[in-house]
C-alpha cells in the first residue's frame, strides 16, 4: 500500500485556512477592504487565534470523553477575576498574574472534575452546576463589580502580537505533549476509545478525568486572563451568561478533527482556529453586523457538519463523475 | 376539668395572639424590584443605596428579581412577589411596562418605574390606574440632552472627528438611541452649513432613521466627520477587533459612548490622544479611569436617584399617594450629574457612594414622607436634582 506523502498531508492540512483566506480575500477585494490594513488586524487575528485554540482544546479535551463542558467560561471568567483582584492588591505584573490565573483556572477545574467522579451524576448536569456556582462565586467575591485593571497599563500592555503568539505556541507544545508524547496521554487515549476495555487493562479512569478537568480548565484560566488583558476588565456574568464562549470552539473542533486526518490532531484544532480567526478578522473588517456573523457562523458549522455527516457519498459521486469523464 | 381545659386554650390563643401584635406592627413593608441589570455599576449602586442605606432608614425589605430580559420573566418575578407579599414593586425592568402596571394592578400592589419614564401613548393610558404610583427618571428627551450636550463639548472645543460607540442601538433600546441621536444632533446644529445626517436635520427623523436601521452610519456632518461607529455588546473577538479599529482610527479625536465606555474602549484609547465621553455611573474604577485620563467625561444617574421614588412609594403603600390635581400618577423627569474632570467627579463619587450621608439623605427624603405632600411640591423637589442643587436641600 502506498503511503502518503507528508507534502500532500501538509497540503490537505493546509486546505481549510488557505480556502477560507482566498474566500475571504475574494470578498474583501469586491468590498474594497484589505484584510490585514495595520497592527490592529494582526492583532486581532493572533487574539483570536489563542483564544480559540485554547478553548477548543479545552472543549475538546473532555467532549472527546463524552463529558460535555458548559462550565468553561464561568471557569475563565472566576480564575480571570480571582487573579485580577490579586493583580490589583500585590500589583502583580502581566507574567504572574497569568500564572495565577492558570493555578486557580486548573484548580476551579480539579473542583469540577472531583464533583463528577465523586457524585457520578451525568457530566453535563454537574458542568451546568458548576457552571452557575462559579458564575456566583465570581459575583460574589467582587460584590458584583468585577474587576477593571483598565490604568494598569502593564497587564493592558500584554495585548501584543507577539505574546498571544507565544502563548498559543506553548498551549499547542504542551497539548501535544501531554497528550501524544505521556503515559497520562496514552491512558486519555485508550478511555477515549473503549473505556470498558481501557478500565479493565488497569488504567485509572478517576485520575485521567481529574487531569482532564485540570488542563481544560488551566487552558481557560489563560483564555480569561487574555480577555482581561484585552478589555482591561473583567465583566461578571449571572444565570449562564457565561456559557457563550464554548459555542465559539465547535466549527474548528470539527474542523481539526478533518485536518486530523493528515496532521497531528491538536495541530487541527489550532488550524480550525485559524479559520476562524480570519473569519473574525473579516467580520470586524467588513463591518458586518452581529445578527448576520450568528447566521454565517451558524450556517458554517451546518454545512461543515452536513460535509463530514456525507463525505463518502460526495467524494464517491465525485470520483464516478472523474471516472465517466476519463 | 373539661371547661378548664377550654380556658387554659383560649388563655393559650389569646397570648398568642397578643404576641404576635407587636411582631406584626415592626414587620417591614416588602418591596419587589424588578431588575433588568444585576451586574452593572450602576445597578449595584442602586441596589447598595436600597439596601444598605434606604432599608436600614426605613422600616422596609427589598427583595430582587434575577436578572430579567423576558416579558414571561417580568410576570414570573411579579408572580413571585405577590406570593410573598410585597406591597408594592419598584421595577427597573422595561421589556413590557403594560403588562407589568396591567399585573399589579389586578393584584392590588402598587407598581412604580424607578429610573425610566412611560412613554406618552402608556402614561395616557395608565395614569389613571390607582396602584400605578408613577415613574420618576430621565425622559427620553433628557435621554438626547445627555448625547447632545456631550458631543457639543467636544465639538465647542474645536474637536471635528468623532466615533461613536452605540451599546443597545441595534437592539433598539430607547435611550441608547436617543443618546445617540442627541450626538448627531449636535453634530448637526454645530456641523455648519448644509450639516445633516444622511440628509436629515429633524430630530425626529433622525431617531427614526435610527430605530428604521438599527445602525448609525458614518460620514460627514458638514464640517464635522463621523469617522467610525461600533454598536452592540457582542463581547466575541470580531466586536472587540471593531472597537480596536475605531479607537484606531487615523484622526479620529474623541469617542461618545451612549454607555458602559470605559469598560468596552478604555483599554483602546489608553495611552493614545483620543478622548473617551460615555454615560455611566459613579464608582471608584471610572474615578480611577478619569485620574489617568483615560476618561474625560461622564454623565452618570447618581446611585441616590431612586429614592424619591421611594418615598412616592412608600407613601402610595401608606395610603398617602402622591397625585397631580387631576389625580394622575406621577411623571417626573429627573437629569444626570456630568463630570468633566477627576476633581469634580471626586467630588461626585464621595457623595454618591458614602452609606452615611448619601445625596438623597433620610432627612431630605423625610421631608416628603409625611400624609399632605402635594405633587406640585414633590415636582419643584425632583426638579432640585444637579448635584449643587442637592447640597443646598441638605442645608
Amino acid at each position: 500500500m502506498k503511503k502518503p506523502s507528508l507534502f500532500r498531508n501538509l497540503l490537505l492540512s493546509l486546505l481549510i485556512p488557505c480556502a477560507v483566506l482566498l474566500v475571504l480575500e475574494i470578498i474583501a477585494l469586491a468590498k474594497g477592504v484589505r484584510l490585514f490594513v495595520n497592527a490592529d488586524s494582526w492583532k486581532l487575528f493572533f487574539r483570536a487565534v489563542a483564544n480559540v485554540t485554547l478553548t477548543t482544546f479545552a472543549l475538546s479535551i473532555n467532549l472527546d470523553s463524552g463529558r460535555f463542558d458548559f462550565s468553561l467560561g464561568s471557569v475563565s471568567m472566576l480564575s480571570a477575576t480571582i487573579a485580577g483582584t490579586l493583580s490589583q492588591q500585590w500589583q502583580l505584573g502581566p507574567w504572574l498574574t497569568l500564572a495565577a490565573a492558570v493555578c486557580i483556572a486548573a484548580g476551579l477545574g480539579l473542583i469540577h472534575g472531583g464533583v463528577y467522579v465523586l457524585t457520578r451524576i451525568p457530566p453535563i448536569i454537574v458542568s451546568l452546576g458548576m457552571a452557575l456556582f462559579y458564575e456566583g462565586c465570581a459575583f460574589a467575591f467582587t460584590g458584583g463589580k468585577g474587576v477593571s485593571l483598565v490604568t494598569r497599563t502593564d497587564i493592558i500592555g500584554f495585548s501584543q502580537i507577539g505574546n498571544y503568539i507565544l502563548v498559543t505556541a506553548a498551549a499547542v507544545a504542551l497539548i501535544v505533549l501531554l497528550f501524544d508524547y505521556t503515559r497520562f496521554g496514552a491512558n486519555y487515549r485508550a478511555l477515549v476509545s473503549g473505556q470498558k476495555i481501557a478500565v479493565e487493562t488497569g488504567i485509572r479512569e478517576v485520575g485521567n478525568a481529574l487531569g482532564c478537568y485540570a488542563v481544560s480548565g488551566a487552558l481557560m484560566g489563560v483564555v480569561g486572563f487574555i480577555g482581561m488583558a484585552n478589555t482591561g476588565s473583567q465583566q461578571m456574568a449571572l444565570n449562564f451568561g457565561s456559557i457563550g464562549i464554548m459555542f465559539t470552539a465547535f466549527l474548528p473542533m470539527f474542523i481539526g478533527g478533518w485536518i486530523g486526518r493528515y496532521i497531528n490532531r491538536r495541530i487541527g484544532i489550532m488550524l480550525g482556529a485559524v479559520s476562524m480567526a480570519l473569519i473574525s478578522l473579516a467580520y470586524a473588517r467588513f463591518d458586518t453586523a452581529s445578527s448576520v456573523q450568528s447566521i454565517v457562523s451558524a450556517l458554517l458549522l451546518v454545512l461543515f457538519l452536513i460535509y463530514l455527516n456525507n463525505e463518502f457519498a460526495i467524494l464517491s459521486r465525485f470520483r464516478r463523475k472523474q471516472e465517466v469523464k476519463s | 376539668m373539661k371547661n378548664m381545659k377550654r380556658i387554659l386554650s383560649l388563655a393559650l390563643c389569646l397570648m398568642l395572639a397578643l404576641a404576635c401584635i407587636p411582631a406584626l406592627a415592626d414587620a417591614p413593608v416588602k418591596i419587589g424590584v424588578l431588575v433588568a441589570d444585576a451586574t452593572g455599576a450602576e445597578a449595584l449602586a442602586f441596589r447598595a443605596y436600597y439596601e444598605h442605606y434606604i432599608a436600614k432608614a426605613y422600616n422596609v425589605e427589598f427583595i430582587y428579581s434575577e436578572e430579567l430580559n423576558t416579558a414571561d420573566g417580568e410576570k414570573n418575578a411579579i408572580d413571585n412577589f405577590i406570593v410573598n407579599n410585597c406591597k408594592a414593586i419598584i421595577s427597573f425592568s422595561s421589556v413590557d411596562r403594560p403588562a407589568q402596571i396591567e399585573q399589579c394592578d389586578a393584584a392590588g400592589i402598587y407598581y412604580a418605574v424607578a429610573t425610566g419614564t412611560l412613554t406618552a401613548e402608556e402614561y395616557e393610558e395608565f395614569k389613571d390606574y390607582e396602584y400605578y404610583v408613577g415613574a420618576i427618571g430621565p425622559s427620553l428627551d433628557t435621554e438626547f440632552r445627555v448625547g447632545y450636550d456631550m458631543a457639543a463639548y467636544y465639538i465647542d472645543q474645536g474637536m471635528t472627528k468623532f466615533g461613536i460607540f452605540g451599546g443597545a442601538v441595534p437592539y433598539r433600546t430607547d435611550m441608547h438611541i436617543y443618546r445617540a441621536a442627541g450626538m448627531l444632533c449636535a453634530m448637526i446644529d454645530k456641523g455648519g452649513e448644509g450639516a445633516a445626517y444622511q440628509g436629515v436635520t429633524d430630530p425626529g427623523a433622525v431617531i427614526g432613521m435610527i430605530y428604521g436601521t438599527g445602525s448609525i452610519e458614518t460620514g460627514k456632518i458638514g464640517s464635522l466627520e463621523l469617522m467610525a461607529y461600533v454598536g452592540g455588546y457582542d463581547f466575541d473577538d470580531a466586536w472587540f477587533g471593531k472597537l480596536a479599529q475605531m479607537a484606531g482610527t487615523e484622526g479620529i479625536e474623541a469617542i461618545l459612548t451612549v454607555g458602559s465606555g470605559v469598560d468596552v474602549l478604555g483599554s483602546f484609547v489608553s495611552g493614545s490622544n483620543v478622548k473617551l465621553a460615555t454615560v455611566d455611573s459613579f464608582t471608584a474604577a471610572m474615578g480611577e479611569a478619569m485620574n489617568s485620563g483615560i476618561i474625560d467625561y461622564v454623565a452618570g444617574k447618581f446611585a441616590t436617584s431612586i429614592g424619591p421614588i421611594f418615598v412616592a412609594t412608600l407613601n402610595a403603600v401608606n395610603g398617602q399617594p402622591i397625585r397631580d390635581n387631576d389625580g394622575n400618577a406621577l411623571a417626573l423627569d429627573q437629569g444626570y450629574w456630568v463630570a468633566t474632570d477627576a476633581e469634580q467627579f471626586a467630588q461626585y463619587y464621595a457623595v454618591d457612594s458614602s452609606s452615611e450621608d448619601p445625596a438623597y439623605s433620610k432627612a431630605i427624603l423625610d421631608t416628603y414622607v409625611p400624609a399632605g405632600v402635594s405633587y406640585d411640591d414633590f415636582a419643584a423637589f425632583i426638579a432640585q436634582y444637579s448635584f449643587d442643587e442637592i447640597a443646598a436641600l441638605k442645608k
